[in-house]
């Protein structure tokens, strides 16, 4: 365990300032942006199982968190069940689709695979909003909020302890994968494929491995961001906005380490929230601006800082060793 | 339904009226996707911005006709070298710095560039949809039984004439032998002696123009508002899969492929299902024969 | 220790993040009163949200003019909310840093839900003046009240004017009226088409021939429906649309001559919104749609009280945007000012009392703007029969009202519809 922590000082940190939050500060939007920071980071998290350590970059995980926010949100609306029945059955129906698109990563490389992602969410995407029926349709479903741990009715300090336990496990999870031999194993895969294989390391069933892993980690996150928000549109679980900004946290935080899901999590979040905030009241027609500066700052970022902020904190560790040689 | 399957003369019209719409509306996907699979094709990018360049043109198109009169198919050939120009700024400005990253960066600095360019155009023109009306999108053409938009067909013919001049100069110019030497192998050609970095940028450059003169051919014909890109650019990666990466023939079959997807899907199962048909279709085409349709086997590897 | 260095950087970034997110602003300076004010300024539907606080400003303006809410000038604090997650979240950051105790917006029925969810759990009043989505009203939330009719109202009216000014013009009982559906699919078009087919087929038994959705982003050719519903021959096209398809349907129908009796819509987008005009001249004649008042609403058919605050409205929003007022100016105007009216009354924003003001308002048509009245069920949601929709039909570039007969000057013309080319 202590081998496991040394030299994650920069995770015990954030752990320690996140876990602290909720007992200094009472303020709800201060504890609604802590738990949407979590609550981005975890889904960026579950992205990096797949795109960071497995390479395999998707375009489409919003497909998984629709199917996690629906089964949640028509299990509690319209049969009364609890919510963590329907994270399960998510998570089941997640693998499923998961399998499809592994099947579909083991034939695609790059663009192909990422466009093929961003394909599958829009069908169902397109599914969901027309089976009026089962869904609603396009009218989307609002979750009720019934007070109570089993239905997932919480209060916010609750919420963020919640949303921190699931972080601290998924962080957990990625350092499993960091040191553990599947995970080495999906570092050669990743760099490799070729290579890998000639050394008898099954890629292909690693990699379907990989992305149905993320697919169930996204889909549980979803159940509990539709208990959270407490609405459900078709239009926005499964549209490819969110796909985009769950691979772009960890692209910015630092693709394939630990941490950098919920470090790029909360440099986006923040800004975004910041700029929408400090934006909307000024002139009718101006609040465009705060987006166009996001863009602008993706591209530089995505440019000058290609290894994320993790990276410039391995750089900035290693010149500072340099310097005390 | 029934009535539709017995096939009378009015059957024949309406089989008629759908095919023309399909050619017409394959011409103008074609246009769109051209650009997009010569920079798909040649660079390896997947360009998300590439919607918001048909936004910028159909704004052109409608800030010259509302402000100077300038009727969209004068346009066109302004539009031409203006666009070429903006490819080839964007492309020092923003994608030359990223074209030997790796995909996803590629990938997120297109995002990027798409959102910023959105709120540009919002910011400027703010959301309201505008509409340009020039005197030929009014005029219908009748023949037996088939109805034909005047600005629909001029578009086409367009769209073809410039695909078509694009399939010529790729083929049989210096320079477009060279950029497809370069989208089989960079490498190889760098050691051949070819500056790939010019022929990025001249395809990026093309590329630009085409979506854009495509915007100003379209703007007649839809509403102008700043997301409007988004209704063409996952199609038009369809149509750029489905004919293989960097194919001018394949982009046109291609075209004409999702084109009759679309129209006639949606005659017989309904509008609601079109989309879910045609990305159907693309994830078969990409399970199954990912270089495309009409593209060269094993083709979807390189450069991965 | 060099490994600190990340340590140290994180908890840097976090204090930073903490601290542009620890500006309060608060109630402000006494003798403002400040609400909050939700509308999408971004993304799709930027257009209409903008036009939604354009409408809230101007009668805000009329409301200060009159001395303010409680005694004090009404101020705003306006929130961006593109997307269900930006709407909650910006819901509880305009009750936990800007300190209001009532929010209004939303226009959408994406957004309501969530935002209407986030104030309720702070026990915040949340006064929606747009939204249609018909389940709003019906999860028991006791701080949450709307002033527009839902989905199902603008079915019910679209349907009672099929049914009752159209159908014997056309020498027809309802029930052998053809009618055919067409709507994009978003969750109005979803809600209104829906309800208007159920109250068509089971109160009128209305034949409905075909009932068709589509996705308004990527709709860019309508061949196929048209050539579908030719065959079907509908007496009525019951369509409900977006900006950009309203547009093209209606010149395609024209260039394939799909001939057809009447065109009814619902709501100030596609049919509704002036852009249909300028796109298509006096080619757009003959359309209808259900909306607030238009050109040729009789203001004095209005009480004496209504008409003043009609007439001044209507000078408000001329001066501002220099045109006639829009369908959002006047839902969020007309839905603003009944919020005035219950403050006045309640003098208080404490829940317990606001929400007895509202039960408590009880107005006849005619009597606010818009030729409004009032009436809150339990459930928060005002009555049907109070919010007085009308029909408007396109007449020579413009959308005049022509239903009910005793609001208007103007007349329907056409029905039924003759040929594409005879509509002068």
């Amino acid at each position: 365990m202590a081998a496991a922590l040394r030299g994650r000082a920069g995770a015990l940190a954030f752990f320690a300032v996140a876990a602290a939050v909720p007992l200094a500060v009472r303020d709800q939007f201060f504890l609604d942006t802590l738990i949407l920071i979590l609550l981005w980071g975890a889904l960026s998290a579950a992205w990096n199982v797949a795109g960071g350590y497995a390479g395999q970059v998707s375009l489409g995980h919003s497909a998984f968190f629709g199917i996690g926010a629906y089964s949640a949100a028509l299990l509690s609306a319209r049969y009364g069940q609890s919510p963590w029945i329907g994270m399960l059955i998510g998570m089941v129906l997640s693998v499923g689709a998961g399998l499809i698109i592994g099947y579909l990563s083991n034939r695609l490389r790059g663009p192909y695979f990422a466009l093929s992602t961003i394909a599958f969410s829009q069908v169902l995407l397109i599914v969901a909003s027309r089976w009026r029926g089962f869904t609603a349709g396009s009218e989307g479903i609002p979750v009720p909020f019934r007070p109570g741990f089993a239905t997932l009715g919480l209060g916010h300090v609750a919420w963020a302890y919640l949303a921190l336990g699931l972080a601290a496990l998924f962080y957990g999870i990625q350092v499993y994968l960091e040191r553990s031999r599947v995970g080495y194993q999906l570092a050669g895969v990743r760099e490799d494929e070729d290579a890998a294989e000639a050394l008898g390391i099954p890629s292909r069933r690693l990699k379907v491995v990989a992305v149905t892993a993320s697919a169930a980690l996204t889909s549980v996150c979803g159940t509990l961001w539709a208990q959270y928000v407490g609405f459900v549109d078709p239009f926005y679980v499964f549209s490819v906005d969110l796909s985009i900004r769950f691979a772009l946290n960890t692209i910015i935080g630092g693709m394939g380490t630990a941490l950098g899901p919920w470090l790029g999590s909360i440099l986006i979040t923040a800004l975004e929230t910041y700029l929408r905030a400090t934006f909307a009241g000024m002139k009718t027609g101006f609040a465009g601006i705060y987006l166009v500066i996001y863009g602008v700052a993706l591209i530089l970022v995505v440019r000058f800082v290609p290894e994320g902020l993790a990276g410039v904190g391995a750089r900035l560790r290693a010149r500072w060793t340099r310097a005390h040689a | 339904m029934d009535s539709a399957r017995r096939l009378g003369p009015a059957q024949i019209g309406v089989l008629a009226q759908l095919g023309v719409s399909t050619v017409l509306l394959g011409g103008i996907y074609a246009l769109i996707a051209v650009g997009l699979t010569l920079i798909f094709g040649i660079m390896r990018v997947v360009n998300f911005a590439h919607g918001e360049f048909l936004m910028l043109g159909m704004y052109l198109a409608f800030w010259a006709f509302t402000a100077y009169s300038v009727d969209p198919w004068v346009m066109l050939f302004v539009s031409i070298p203006i666009f070429f120009v903006v490819g080839l700024v964007t492309y020092a400005l923003v994608m030359r710095g990223v074209i030997h990253a790796s995909h996803n960066v590629q990938i997120f600095t297109t995002v990027g560039l798409s959102t910023a360019l959105q709120n540009v155009a919002l910011v400027l023109w703010t959301g309201d949809f505008r509409i340009v009306r020039p005197w030929h999108s009014s005029v219908v053409i009748r023949f037996a039984d088939t109805a034909f938009n005047l600005s629909q067909v001029v578009a086409f013919l367009i769209a073809v004439a410039l695909t078509v001049a694009l399939f010529a100069f790729m083929k049989w110019t210096h320079t477009g032998r060279v950029m497809r030497a370069t989208a089989q192998d960079g490498d190889a050609a760098t050691l051949m002696g070819i500056d790939t970095d010019r022929v990025y940028r001249l395809t990026f450059a093309i590329g630009i123009a085409a979506v854009g003169a495509a915007g100003v051919l379209v703007a007649p014909l839809y509403a102008v508002y700043p997301t409007a890109g988004l209704q063409f650019v996952l199609l038009a990666y369809v149509v750029v899969v489905l004919g293989g990466l960097g194919d001018m023939v394949g982009a046109m079959l291609g075209s004409l492929i999702v084109a009759a997807v679309e129209v006639i899907g949606s005659y017989l199962f309904g509008v609601a299902w079109k989309e879910v048909l045609y990305f159907v279709l693309f994830i078969a085409v990409l399970a199954f024969r990912p270089a495309g349709l009409f593209g060269q086997r094993g083709a979807e590897t390189l450069g991965a | 220790m060099p490994r600190r260095t990340l340590a140290i950087a994180v908890v840097a970034l976090m204090l930073v993040t903490g601290g542009l997110l620890a500006v309060v602003h608060g109630q402000s300076l006494s003798g403002e009163y400040k609400i909050g004010v939700l509308e999408p300024l971004t993304g799709p539907l930027a257009g209409e949200g903008k036009r939604h606080l354009e409408g809230y400003e101007i009668v805000r303006d009329m409301i200060n003019e009159r001395g303010g809410v409680m005694g004090k000038k009404l101020v705003f604090a306006v929130a961006d909310a593109p997307d269900p997650t930006a709407a909650a979240s910006e819901a509880n950051r305009l009750i936990t840093r800007e300190g209001v105790k009532i929010i209004t917006g939303t226009f959408s029925s994406r957004l309501c839900g969530a935002a209407s969810e986030a104030a309720a759990r702070h026990n915040v009043v949340y006064w929606e003046t747009s939204c249609v989505d018909p389940r709003f009203n019906k999860r028991g939330l006791k701080t949450v009240f709307r002033t527009e009719i839902d989905a199902t109202g603008f079915g019910w009216y679209n349907v009672e004017f099929i049914a009752k000014h159209l159908a014997p013009r056309f020498g027809k009982k309802p029930n052998e009226l053809k009618i055919a559906f067409l709507s994009e699919d978003s969750s109005y078009g979803q809600g209104v088409t829906e309800s208007a087919r159920q109250r068509a087929k089971q109160e009128f038994g209305m034949q409905e021939v075909a009932a068709e959705y589509y996705s308004f982003t990527s709709i860019n050719d309508f061949t196929p429906i048209i050539a579908k519903f030719k065959q079907l021959a509908p007496d009525v096209v019951h369509h409900i649309g977006y900006t950009n398809d309203a547009p093209l349907f209606w010149r395609q129908a024209r260039e394939q001559n799909f001939l057809f009796r009447a065109h009814v819509h619902a709501g100030a987008t596609g049919y509704g919104s002036p852009d249909f005009g300028k796109a298509l001249g006096a080619d757009a004649n003959g359309a209808f749609a259900l909306l607030e008042p238009g050109p040729g609403f009789r203001i004095e058919a209005l009480r004496p009280e209504g008409q003043k605050l009609e007439r001044e409205f209507r000078e408000a929003v001329q001066k501002r945007t220099g045109s006639y007022p829009l369908g959002g100016h006047q839902l969020a105007g007309g839905g603003l000012w009944l919020l005035k009216l219950v403050l006045d009354r309640a003098r208080s924003d404490d829940p317990d009392k606001f929400r007895a003001a509202v039960m408590a308002l009880d107005l006849p048509v005619g009597s606010v703007i818009n030729g409004w009245g009032v009436k809150f069920a339990e459930n928060g949601q005002n009555a049907n029969d109070r919010v007085q929709h009308y029909m408007l039909q396109w007449q020579n570039g413009q959308l005049v009202t022509v239903w009910p007969e005793e609001f208007t000057t103007n007349r329907a013309k056409w029905i039924p519809l003759g040929a594409w080319d005879q509509r002068k």
